[in-house]
């Protein structure tokens, strides 16, 4: 095999990857946490996507300008939703598993509502504006710059919120829930603080991903299922609430799609993405890095 | 016995619906009829057992490709009968497996599933026949296939009566409320579950086969859309799935609403379906029918005393 072809995948399926990491982590917080199965996860980062979109056709500008002030509206919109929905569901559920399929069907709800806001604001086809799409050239490999770039971000991005959840009392805290809910409460975390936060917090890092591909691919209302989909894989394989496991995943999940399609067809990406899906929930329930 | 009546009369008049001869009505019941039959079907296992199941647009796929396999080389009943006992295979195969996961898991692989089946055929269909859709020919009148709907629905009502009265049923109730007990006071849960998901398996996979005569060309996107499930499983949670009434009223609701919301306003009834999702998961647990109807009058008509501390947190 070529060793430059076999670059240009490694680099390919980091980039894929390191999306990936972005929008698992925000919906492992969610589901290691609160026990929210958000199906609806994709629809935020579509409706960052189409965000950023909008400001950057209005204003011209650079799309990194806007990428902090969505990511703050996307997290009130989180704040929003747990105060209208979710801190209901979680008060009336009787039990772990009720709260799980009950949060799946409202997720469902959330998705057909975003994507038919979506349909009706920006319409159903394509739309789509390339940033940085030069080709950068490393001795004999070359690559798009914004490729590169949604890898750095992506890659600070994950590296941040480890650092905040290792090195921070806050981190700490949540650290604590995820472990031992009961336990955290017993020790004075204040739950009903930290969870609508870090639900806002997992839609702030899908719309940061969201942002982050409106620079690289075409936009369209249904554009965020796959990135669910594949968020649901990496949680899977990491283990719920691990965050090292997730990132781990992540990447992992990308090089393997991309080799994957490479060598089959790219008509084959969904089908892989599926067995994958499949074959973990049957053979590691408990995920790759179980002990 | 008023019940069982009450079927009869309601039988008899949808059976004697084609001597109206008018298509509009006749298809608005088909609809009707349809997702009747599969919110029916549905809340025969996941009603009693709480194990949310996501599979029946893979179920009603398999059986609409049935259709379009078989038809030119089978007898009509004997092609919707094949159509439902290709649903009960696939739903033998998968259940096996995926009958051990709970909560979200379960739901999450059962869609997985569904998309798999989806993206397979769509890729074999494409590889080996050329095309992604297929055509059918000869098929019947649109009177049998609205007879044939009507039957497999009666019989989903009729069976959801008798399974649930079974000594079957009461052990799939008592999955639902404590897998564990249930299984020390000596039901086989797996045995007990396998039974109910094929049961209802096989009238999606009828209906799936009966229904794919309508649209004259079907590809994997029309057949497997997950639009279908996720109605059914609207209908049976608005509804209430615990009881036979739930799901037929919601399923007459919704074909009304979306016959009349669905071509002019797609996107708003695509909303307000995800509106009313969310809104009967927060404050209608067990459906319209399983609402506790009279205490809410009770409550309205003794709001002049002081409000009692109800809503306890059990769960944060």
């Amino acid at each position: 095999m070529n060793l430059y072809l076999f670059i240009d995948l490694v680099v390919a399926g980091l980039v894929t990857g390191g999306i990936y990491a972005v929008v698992a982590l925000g919906l492992n917080l969610q589901y290691g946490l609160m026990r929210i199965m958000n199906i609806a996860h994709g629809e935020f980062l579509m409706l960052g996507a189409y965000l950023t979109y909008t400001l950057v056709r209005y204003t011209g500008a650079s799309p990194l300008w806007f990428i902090p002030p969505m990511m703050v509206a996307l997290f009130l919109l989180g704040l929003l939703l747990h105060r209208l929905i979710f801190r209901r569901l979680a008060a009336t559920s009787p039990d772990a598993d009720a709260m799980e399929s009950r949060s799946l069907i409202v997720g469902f709800g959330l998705m057909f509502i975003a994507q038919n806001v979506a349909q009706l604001i920006w319409g159903g086809g394509m739309s789509g504006q390339p940033y940085l799409d030069e080709a950068v050239k490393f001795g004999e490999v070359t690559v798009a710059a914004n490729r590169l770039l949604v890898l750095a971000v992506a890659a600070a991005a994950s590296l941040g919120l480890v650092l905040l959840l290792k090195k921070t009392l806050l981190g700490m805290a949540v650290r604590g829930m995820l472990q031992a809910p009961l336990g955290a409460m017993l020790v004075g975390i204040d739950t009903r603080r930290l969870h609508p936060a870090c639900f806002g917090l997992g839609l702030a890092l899908a719309g940061l991903a969201g942002g982050l591909l409106s620079m690289v691919y075409e936009l369209t209302p249904s554009m965020g299922e796959p990135y669910t989909i594949s968020a649901l894989i990496v949680i899977t394989l990491g283990g719920l609430g691990n965050i090292p496991g997730a990132i781990a995943g992540a990447l992992l999940l990308g090089l393997v799609e991309t080799f994957g399609t490479y060598y089959t067809s790219p008509s084959l990406k969904i089908l892989i993405s599926y067995s994958v899906l499949v074959l973990v929930l049957l053979l590691r329930p408990k995920g790759l890095f179980a002990k | 016995m008023k019940r069982g009546t009450l079927f009869l009369i309601a039988a008899v008049i949808l059976a004697a619906l084609p001597a109206l001869d008018s298509p509009f009505v006749q298809s608005m019941a088909l609809t009707c009829l349809m997702y009747a039959g599969l919110a029916v079907s549905w809340s025969m296992f996941s009603g009693p057992t709480g194990y949310l199941s996501l599979a029946t647009s893979a179920f009603f796929g398999l059986g609409a490709y049935c259709t379009a396999w078989g038809l030119s080389y089978l007898p009509w009943p004997v092609v919707v009968m094949a159509g439902g006992l290709a649903a009960t295979l696939f739903a033998f195969i998968i259940g096996l497996v995926v009958l051990n996961l709970r909560g979200a898991y379960f739901a999450v692989i059962t869609y997985g599933l569904g998309e798999l089946v989806k993206h397979t055929i769509t890729h074999v269909e494409k590889t080996y026949a050329g095309t992604v859709g297929r055509v059918m020919n000869d098929t019947p009148s649109s009177d049998v296939v609205y007879w044939t709907v009507l039957v497999i629905a009666l019989l989903a009502v009729y069976t959801y009566v008798r399974f649930g009265r079974s000594r079957y049923g009461h052990a799939l109730r008592g999955i639902g409320m404590d897998e564990e007990r249930a299984a020390t006071l000596g039901v086989n849960p797996m045995r007990v579950k396998l039974l109910g998901f094929c049961l209802s398996a096989w009238f999606a996979g009828a209906l799936g086969a009966a229904m794919a005569v309508r649209w004259t060309y079907i590809d994997p996107h029309t057949v497997f859309n997950p639009f279908i499930v996720f109605q059914t499983v609207l209908i049976s949670m608005v509804g209430g799935p615990l009881t036979i009434g739930g799901p037929l009223v919601g399923a007459l609701v919704f074909s009304l609403l979306s016959e009349f919301l669905r071509l002019s306003l797609p996107f708003l009834y695509m909303i307000l379906l995800g509106v009313l999702l969310i809104v009967s998961v927060l404050y209608l647990p067990n459906g319209l029918a399983g609402h506790d109807w009279r205490g809410l009058w009770q409550r309205i008509s003794r709001r002049k005393q002081p409000p009692e501390q109800a809503a306890e947190q059990r769960h944060e």
